[in-house]
């Protein structure tokens, strides 16, 4: 089973091969002459104002963590829809429990506002 | 493999499950009824939220009909190995409701006070008890993590959930992060047993142990469960999470840690210990006895030392459950019967006395110090005689029923030899004392720093009395749990 | 060594150097992306074994999901890095003594073994032959998760509803001082809403 897979291998070696390549080649040939000024970050020509990092809104986070959960859900999708036609009724009524428990999480965000911006 | 042929699946293996379903009957019935009130709980307003802390009271009383109805002696396994329904399961399960049941009341005027009568507290415990339920009917690695997983969320969420409390938010991370490193050495352990006996059953696993007792890669699997099962259970030295988690989280959620979960953590140790490792018994008695001598020492030494009750209630966790692994080193069935007598017990004891500091806070007032009861006596005789019957029952003093379940732990020790154990532990339940007892004096013999009269709501006086009533009684006819606990075990 | 094995080693000496590299670069967003590639060795070894959906699923999800919004996390807010580095050295001692004390012992119990006693001892159930060409991992999983191993699937349901519930709870506020239009109230508007034609009788100018 493991063959099918040699072409990734190859793919892979290939790939990060000329990545490799492509770095090492422009660190060595590239002419490499810092100065501070060259270096200093700037915000289109001026000094940077302030730190890029700052307070973010919680919301954000929260909407990551739903897509987060039911990407879980979905990977759960998979291999039932390979395998519907063997599990049979038993199968197929588990994966609806399965939903049915996540839609009353569903319907809980959607009641709760969690999915509205504001 | 030959083992995963025979688990292919056929039709007649699922009409096989679908038959077993009444089996897992209050697992489904907890399940729908937490859903039920989580969608009504968003059709309330903050007027009618009485309605979500009823709707649950009545999922807990319904499913201790439901338990005590179907109540069964016989141990039918069920959903290919993965489910147990026995005596032992079921009078734990009756218990869990009960409690679970008691924290509802008696934090409700306490949550009120502080704006936290959300649905979550109530949504969030009973998914927690659905968590509690699925550990303690595990037959199965899967079912023992999924349900500790599933307690363990429902937790880290509530102590988080006052979420403007700096100490609250700090107490949930610090719960959360080793919580999830106990987790991983739990499952860690259990990959090493898998790996040596090529089963996640508990059933199969033990038989495989039985062939071969000292396979290293068993004893090193064992190693790192037990760190996962004396983390959940708060025993020296995994036991750093337990006081700043007490005295962090709000204490409506401080009961309930410090409840109903001993109870599950109680039955996950008996089905892997027992159910699963019983071959490995003579490893773990040692490490057993390390744990249980370090958790009396730490938790009656320490616990003197506190200002805070909450904190010092967490330290007397530790040394009960010093006592609770000393009955189940025993690797007997009457030390086994003795731990969870002792663990039922311990949680009786342990809602009386958080339910008194809730009795005793009010709106900005924590009263969580130990300066807090001084005089309590004079402000309130009755309830400060009911705390007494918590403290005297803790600190082991007869005719309370604390007394009884340390001593059927020491005679319990005593039969399998290890005498000198049963001295330690006596020992350091002496050492014990003078905490328990300074709550006394300062209750009796103390001037009150203020005199108002202490506003509790009326359900929780009358339950309090009740608990307090239920330990001097049970102290009275500790039979009445015993015999119970004996007929199941 | 075979093919096969040198892969694993290969695979395996990436995932425990990037896992190191994970807790000592000082910049939070390298620790990310160091924890990416020990993912994407970590589902290498996966499918070194044979699992392939859950070397899928690894990636998919981890490293496709969680990761980005790890990197997320770190790169927009605002933590001190400097803060978080203190006391590294101060605990360095401690860290490596338990670590040291652990893997002694570990060293320990090992060596005590005879070589001969090593065999039985070190029992342990030997790896599945390989699958051929055609075997499907998942619908191999999928056999059983959804029959087998039902109950353990539905707990896990439950499992996301309450993280579900426990992210809304956690981090959910609904905002008070916020205006915002509700379009739904704008356009169901109707004209009795808006306009009260007033019904009177003319006056007269005195």
């Amino acid at each position: 089973m493991l063959s099918n897979y040699l072409p990734v291998l190859i793919f892979l070696i290939v790939g990060g091969g000329i990545g490799a390549v492509m770095i090492i080649a422009g660190f060595v040939l590239a002419p490499h002459k810092p100065d501070s000024e060259k270096t200093s970050p700037y915000e289109c020509g001026f000094e940077a104002f302030e730190d890029s990092r700052m307070k973010f809104d919680v919301r954000y986070y929260l909407v990551a963590i739903l897509f987060i959960l039911f990407d879980l859900e979905i990977a759960f999708l998979f291999p039932w829809a390979v395998v519907l036609d063997k599990i049979g009724y038993f199968g197929f009524w588990a994966m609806v429990i399965f939903l049915g428990i996540l839609v009353v999480g569903f319907i809980y965000e959607w009641k709760k506002g969690a999915l509205e911006w504001e | 493999m030959e083992f995963i042929a025979a688990y292919l699946p056929s039709a007649m293996m699922n009409d096989q499950t679908i038959s077993q379903l009444p089996l897992a009957l209050p697992e489904i019935v907890m399940l729908c009824m937490a859903s039920i009130v989580l969608i009504v709980d968003l059709f309330l307003n903050d007027k009618t939220r009485g309605g979500t802390y009823i709707l649950s009271q009545f999922t807990l009383l319904a499913l201790v009909v439901i338990t005590v109805m179907s109540f069964t002696q016989q141990k039918s396994i069920a959903f290919h190995g993965t489910f147990v329904r026995d005596g032992m399961g079921d009078l734990l399960k009756i218990f869990v409701y009960i409690v679970t049941f008691t924290v509802f009341l008696y934090s409700k005027s306490y949550l009120k006070a502080r704006d936290m009568f959300k649905g979550e507290y109530y949504v969030l415990g009973l998914f927690a008890v659905l968590g509690m339920m699925v550990m303690i009917s595990a037959q199965s690695f899967l079912t023992i993590y999924l349900g500790l997983e599933l307690l363990s969320l429902c937790m880290y969420a509530l102590v988080a959930l006052q979420r403007d409390s700096i100490i609250a938010s700090e107490s949930a991370m610090k719960y959360f992060v080793l919580g999830a490193i106990a987790s991983g050495m739990l499952l860690y352990g259990m990959s090493m047993i898998y790996g040596a006996t090529g089963s996640l059953e508990l059933a199969t696993i033990n038989a495989e142990v039985m062939k071969n007792t000292d396979n290293i890669v068993l004893i090193f699997g064992l190693v790192f469960v037990l760190v996962g099962v004396a983390f959940k259970l708060g025993a020296v030295p995994f036991h750093m999470w337990l006081p700043d988690v007490y005295q962090g989280s709000p204490t409506a959620v401080a009961i309930f840690i410090g409840s109903a979960p001993k109870i599950a953590a109680f039955a996950m140790t008996m089905r892997l210990l027992v159910d699963g490792l019983h071959g490995l018994h003579v490893q773990w008695q040692d490490m057993l006895i390390i744990m249980a001598v370090a958790s009396l020492a730490i938790g009656n030494i320490v616990a003197i030392a506190q200002t805070n009750i909450k904190r010092m209630l967490a330290y007397s966790t530790i040394s009960h459950v010093g006592f609770i692994m000393l009955g189940i080193m025993t690797a007997e069935k009457g030390g086994y019967t003795a731990s969870m007598f002792y663990t039922i017990v311990y949680t009786l004891m342990a809602l009386g006395a958080f339910g008194m500091i809730m009795y005793m806070s009010r709106m900005g007032f924590e009263s969580d110090k130990l300066d807090d009861f001084r005089g309590l006596n004079q402000r309130s005789p009755w309830f400060a005689f009911i705390m007494l019957i918590f403290m005297f029952s803790m600190a082991g003093v007869p005719p309370f029923v604390g007394f009884w379940a340390k001593l059927s732990i020491l005679k319990a020790v005593v039969a399998v030899d290890m005498t000198w154990l049963a001295v330690t532990a006596v020992v350091f339940s002496i050492i014990g004392a003078f905490y328990y007892l300074r709550i006394i004096k300062l209750m009796y013999f103390d001037t009150p720093q203020e005199t108002s009269a202490i506003e509790g709501a009326s359900d929780l006086r009358v339950m309090l009395s009740l608990n307090g009533i239920a330990i001097l009684g049970l102290g009275l006819y500790p039979e009445l749990i015993m015999g119970l606990v004996i007929s199941v075990m | 060594m075979t093919g096969v094995q040198f892969l694993f080693y290969a695979f395996a000496a990436m995932m425990v150097f990037c896992a190191l590299m994970v807790i000592t670069v000082r910049n939070p967003v390298r620790s990310a992306l160091f924890l990416v590639l020990t993912f994407v060795s970590c589902s290498a070894i996966w499918l070194l074994m044979e699992a392939e959906f859950l070397a899928i699923t690894l990636v998919l999800v981890y490293v496709g999901a969680v990761m980005v919004l790890f990197l997320f996390v770190v790169m927009m807010l605002d933590i001190n890095i400097n803060r978080l580095k203190e006391g590294f050295v101060k605990y360095l001692p401690v860290g490596i003594g338990v670590a040291g004390l652990f893997g002694g012992m570990l060293t320990w119990l090992l060596y005590n073994v005879e070589a001969a006693d090593l065999k039985t001892k070190m029992r342990t159930m030997y790896p599945p032959s390989a699958k051929p060409a055609d075997y499907s991992n998942t619908e191999e999983l999928g056999e059983v998760l959804y029959t087998v191993y039902v109950y353990p699937f539905e707990i896990a349901a439950v499992i996301l509803l309450v993280a579900i519930v426990a992210a809304i709870a956690l981090t959910f506020r609904r905002r008070t001082t916020t205006k915002y239009q509700n379009p739904d109230q704008q356009v169901s508007v109707k004209r009795d809403d808006r306009l009260r034609v007033v019904k009177m009788d003319s006056e007269e100018k005195k």
